[in-house]
């Protein structure tokens, strides 16, 4: 058989096009999904039982079930049956971000317990509110505590964002998808769209293994 | 807005077999996965540095490719690459099985490692090969701490076969669609394949994290 890689070269602005609308996804999902995993990990440790049951279920709802059909599901139910109407990109962002602040939350939740109890203690043994001890002693620890894991989140969003294809939002594996459909050159296209994704990817996959020896918790 | 359940009473054996081949392709891929993650990760840990490193970029390469590529590749580009033809369930499984493969590795190799140097040591010393040492002390203790990570990846291993739906293999989320595209009912379809998946998954998520409880002092040293 013979290669046409010269369909790569001429769809090469396509293709790096789609690579920075992965990018952009990422991105937006991800400063939506910090404060959103936040305000769910503090809704499930409310002292009202039914904010900490609603997050509960929120979290574990999106946690057990697959991430593209939640994209369909808000794709193709909320302008159909609740008349919300959202561009493809719109609905991408909710899709990714709902699922990304679930897995951020448990996260959140589990680097403010590592804390230890102690130092609630001490906090409070100096006069400090909740609130305070929250914001200046547990917080900024827990933050350094969780960055390994929210960095491995990171890397699984960057991959997940290429499900959002399905609802024609023109990602690198949407527009990888439509050449080759364009060109029939699949063998070519398709492995240009992989080769591309390690570029961006093994580099990040990287970082995290620098970031999990970098921040490990060691007491 | 109303609610029908028209669609479940006239197609409820069509979507249960689709649940059967959703479970199919997940426990075969899990399988699949296992095998690899156990050679791939022993080698690592066991194998020396060359091993280490070669087996590593395999692992950070599938750490870096979405496995809606890996499928699309496998699917498409492998079988113009080869001239053989894949079936799709078969193609959905060996994506599935080398993407998760990597992450079983990782488990398995974080598992073999976090049993302490010292206890390889202490039995060396007492006259044991290697392969004993692995198999009678190091072993035991590393597959009950590596039973949380299993068992998520099971958990993703079910998620991730709804992604086979985009190259056509009749699981789940492909028949749904099938079904929501002619009864024009996507919001009842829809919402009853989440409840199956969740059903499905939460159950293992949940039941993982119960036996782990009652079994992690057997790992502990």
């Amino acid at each position: 058989m013979t290669f046409q890689w010269h369909v790569i070269w001429e769809s090469l602005p396509r293709l790096l096009d789609g690579a920075a609308m992965t990018i952009w996804l990422s991105v937006v999902t991800m400063l939506i999904a910090i404060p959103g995993g936040l305000l769910l990990a503090f809704m499930r440790m409310s002292r009202f039982k039914a904010v900490s049951l609603l997050s509960a279920c929120f979290v574990e709802f999106f946690r057990a079930t697959p991430l593209i059909l939640q994209i369909y599901w808000v794709y193709y139910v909320l302008p159909a049956y609740f008349d919300i109407r959202l561009s493809q990109i719109g609905t991408a962002i909710l899709g990714l971000s709902c699922n990304i602040s679930a897995f951020n939350s448990e996260t959140f939740r589990s680097g403010i317990v590592s804390i230890r109890k102690g130092q609630w203690s001490a906090g409070r043994a100096i006069g400090m509110t909740d609130r305070q001890i929250m914001w200046h002693i547990v917080l900024p620890q827990a933050v350094l505590r969780v960055l390994p894991a929210l960095a491995t989140t990171w890397v699984s969003l960057f991959k997940d964002t290429s499900l959002v294809s399905i609802i024609s939002v023109a990602d690198l594996s949407y527009v990888s998808l439509k050449i080759r459909s364009e060109t029939y050159r699949i063998l070519e296209v398709l492995t240009a769209m992989a080769a591309i994704y390690w570029l961006m990817g093994y580099p990040q996959a990287k970082l995290v293994d620098w970031i999990h020896r970098r921040y490990k918790v060691t007491e | 807005m109303t609610i029908s359940l028209a669609p479940f009473i006239a197609s409820w054996p069509f979507l249960l077999k689709a649940v059967g081949v959703t479970l199919f392709i997940s426990v075969f891929s899990m399988l699949l996965g296992l095998v690899i993650g156990v050679i791939v990760g022993s080698l690592r840990t066991y194998g020396g540095r060359f091993l280490d490193v070669t087996l590593g970029f395999y692992v950070d390469t599938m750490r870096a490719i979405p496995l809606l590529v890996i499928l699309v590749w496998v699917y498409f580009a492998f079988p113009m690459l080869t001239g053989l033809s894949i079936n799709v369930t078969a193609a959905a499984i060996a994506a599935l099985g080398i993407h998760l493969g990597a992450y079983i590795a990782e488990t398995i190799r974080a598992g073999l490692t976090s049993v302490r140097k010292t206890q390889m040591s202490a039995a060396l010393a007492l006259g044991m090969s290697r392969t004993q040492a692995v198999r009678t002390i190091i072993l035991p203790q590393a597959v009950i701490r590596m039973l949380p990570s299993l068992g998520s990846l099971f958990v993703f291993a079910v998620k991730d076969s709804a992604i086979a739906s985009v190259i056509a293999v009749p699981e789940l989320l492909r028949q749904t669609q099938v079904v929501a595209g002619n009864t024009y009912r996507p919001f009842e379809l829809y919402t009853a394949a989440m409840l199956v998946y969740f059903l499905l998954c939460f159950p293992v998520a949940r039941g993982v994290d119960m036996i782990y409880k009652r079994v992690a002092h057997l790992g502990s040293s």
